[in-house]
């Protein structure tokens, strides 16, 4: 089966079949639970309200990429203006939450940085007294991160010191090239912690995926196909094990019957009308502000405060990772628009808790590459890089010129991925004004940066512009905390044992419905300051393979 | 004045020639513009609110206009300038830019770091993570 035909495949249930397992999302983690559910022999439908990637439509490999780019290809859905993508109320935010929708879900426009936590993110509580302790340590999840590596296809260099001992990666790491090797240089004259970057990305050919050709666009869709997206990795495995796909189908509710069980799921199909999707097991996979969003709609007069929240923390413990960059500009030429784009190379030099900066956890810095001549003339769209005091001329005309020619080919970007501490306050509600396409309310944000995270990423960009003139910088720009930076969206169906501080179980269990139960990273308790996507993976994994193994006590309707 | 002419005013205020850079009306045609902005039909409307000028007012004082009372046709206009000058092959090939290009490369070709000493570096410094409590 080849993947460009996956789409014809016909893929809706039977008016009124029930099915085993409905999932709600075809993104990383629901990727990996259809793949594992059908594959034990349960019967499996996914509803996505996206489509499936139209590669032809990734514009990398053109001259005008950079002006595609930043719209059809925004990651911010309110810029994109896609009726697949549903619109977020952001007037109550500091960070704009970042995602898309369609097969593969965000990772569409991921760097695929592939980051395990480390074990003191299970662990804040015992070793740093702040937010919860997970109900899993990191050695109970690793064997399922190993696995998911494996799937994913995996590049990188085994040995970081950052970590407990582990075996091979499945791909030998991408070269660093460049950028790589001028952010190492600055790590090393300070003497602190980097490594070669693990990255979703292959560097030799793996089942659908082929191998990456730096090309340097992997945050707007690789046109190559060597990006590891589950519309690649999984769904062609999960088709042929006979899951079943519904795109441009957007879930409006889930369904329960009276005594609180989930009974399926309604959901808006692409022609406008309402369908009924029953099953005896519901799962959501719909990220950290769409789950909670359909929770909140979901319950009727039953569950005024929406369903599974008899905790109250529905939507609630919203975490970002509060995010700056620092772009680096030297005299050499580092071919600084040649990929990988997510990391050539990371350190953790500031990852674990130390109390004398003033502030807990910590962060995970990514070297990157810089991009193309629009990007850095920092001129694009300029209104907004201009402050209220400044005049746009700094950016046009010879000073445009002048800072291409710095900036362009010569610099590299740091980024720096801070931990976000789970706060009450910062939640998703359901908006008062703001509706889809199909008329149903849009998420609101409401988040504020805390006072530890200011403190973080102050403390972290002094130590990075310290290393990147260690590497002979001659100009730096900060940007921090960077609005457009939600890309992890974690925290808001927080798991735990108490079912009236928490809404689901360690297998991802809603305590108050029972065959209802949530995947993605609305359940982490607490943020690490990694990419999430690997960890997410491996918890939908370890929670299936733990439905399947206990599928026949598994309470339904 | 034609909106032709409008936008390539403002193209050179905002993009003149400089050093070994050509000014945009050097390289790019007002049809180049047009043809940018079939890509992002999104910034039609702003960018056609932004060449309706004032025919007394200078390129500066339009350009410092429409960023102080209407961004939307600044942000058109500004992007499909830029956009279209980094997208002409005459720019591309003096800033030493192939694109986004495929690159090869052996992927089990021995990296420098670990030949040069600098990942020993690394490794030599010792463990950095805290293990789990209790194991």
């Amino acid at each position: 089966m080849n993947v460009e035909s996956l789409s014809e495949r016909g893929t809706r249930a039977r008016r009124d079949e029930e099915v085993d397992v409905v999932i709600v999302g075809a993104g990383p983690s629901g990727s990996v639970a259809a793949l594992h559910l059908a594959r034990a022999g349960l019967s499996v439908v996914a509803l996505e309200q996206g489509e499936w990637p139209e590669y032809n439509d990734y514009t990398g490999a053109r001259p005008e990429h950079e002006l595609v780019s930043t719209k059809l290809w925004h990651p911010n859905p309110n810029v994109r203006d896609n009726p697949n993508d549903y619109p977020v109320d952001t007037s109550t935010t500091d960070i704009n939450p970042l995602m898309f929708a369609g097969v593969g879900g965000s990772a569409t426009l991921y760097g695929a940085q592939w980051m395990h936590f480390l074990p003191s993110d299970f662990r804040v509580r015992s070793l740093d007294g702040v937010a919860e302790d997970w109900p899993f340590s990191y050695e109970d999840l690793l064997p399922y991160q190993l696995e998911i590596e494996r799937e994913v296809g995996v590049s990188g260099l085994a040995g970081d010191p950052a970590f407990p001992p582990r075996g091979p990666y499945p791909f030998p790491a991408l070269p660093i090239g460049s950028v790589g090797l001028r952010g190492a240089l600055g790590m090393e004259r300070m003497g602190w912690h980097w490594w070669p970057g693990s990255n979703a990305i292959p560097s030799e050919k793996f089942g659908e995926l082929n191998a990456c050709v730096r090309r340097g666009t992997c945050l707007t869709g690789c046109p190559e196909g060597a990006k590891s997206t589950t519309d690649r990795s999984h769904w062609p495995l999960a088709l042929k094990a006979g899951a079943r796909l519904v795109t441009r189908a957007r879930v409006k509710e889930v369904e329960t019957n009276e005594q609180g069980l989930a009974t399926g799921v309604v959901y808006v199909d692409a022609n406008g009308r309402d369908r009924r999707q029953r099953a005896k097991v519901v799962i959501l996979c719909a990220n950290g502000v769409g789950t909670p969003r359909l929770l909140l709609m979901s319950g009727g007069a039953k569950s005024p405060d929406g369903l599974a929240n008899s905790s109250g923390m529905v939507g609630k413990r919203l975490m970002m990772h509060p995010f700056a960059s620092i772009l680096a500009s030297y005299e050499d030429p580092l071919d600084s628009w040649r990929g990988p784009f997510g990391q050539q190379v990371y350190s953790l030099e500031f990852y674990e808790t130390d109390e004398r900066r003033g502030f807990v956890r910590g962060s995970k810095w990514n070297c990157m590459p810089s991009g193309g001549p629009v990007g850095v003339s920092g001129a694009t769209g300029s209104k907004v890089y201009v402050a209220e005091e400044g005049r746009f001329q700094d950016f046009w005309g010879a000073n445009l010129h002048e800072n291409v020619a710095r900036r362009f080919g010569h610099s590299l970007i740091w980024g720096i991925v801070g931990e976000d501490l789970p706060e009450e306050e910062n939640q998703v509600v359901l908006s008062k004004n703001l509706v889809d396409s199909d008329g149903l309310p849009a998420p609101q944000i409401v988040y504020k940066v805390n006072e530890n995270s200011n403190r973080l990423l102050k403390f972290n960009i002094d130590r990075c512009l310290e290393s990147v003139r260690a590497a002979g910088a001659i100009e730096t720009l900060v940007s921090t905390p960077v609005r457009e930076s939600g890309w992890h969206l974690i925290g808001t169906t927080v798991m735990g044992d108490d079912p009236k501080r928490s809404v689901v179980d360690q297998w991802g269990a809603c305590h108050d419905v029972p065959n209802l139960y949530i995947m993605d990273a609305s359940t982490f308790p607490t943020s690490g300051a990694t990419n999430p996507t690997a960890t997410i993976m491996a918890v939908a994994l370890r929670n299936t393979r733990r439905m399947i193994a206990e599928r026949r006590n598994q309470k339904v309707a | 004045m034609s909106t032709d002419k409008t936008f390539l005013a403002l193209a050179d205020f905002l993009i003149p020639a400089h050093g070994d850079m050509p000014a945009f009306g050097s390289v790019c045609t007002f049809a180049d513009a047009e043809k940018a902005l079939d890509f992002r039909v999104d910034l039609k409307e702003g960018f056609d609110r932004g060449l309706d000028a004032d025919p007394a007012l200078s390129a500066e004082a339009h350009l410092e206009k429409l960023n102080k009372e209407d961004g939307g046709a600044f942000s058109a206009v500004t992007t499909i300038a830029i956009c279209t000058y980094y997208m002409n092959p005459r720019v591309r090939e003096l800033l030493g830019y192939p694109g986004q290009e495929s690159v090869r490369y052996d992927s089990k070709a021995t990296q420098i770091y670990l030949t040069d000493g600098s990942l020993g570096h690394v490794l030599a410094r010792g463990r950095k993570y805290r293990p789990t409590p209790g194991l």
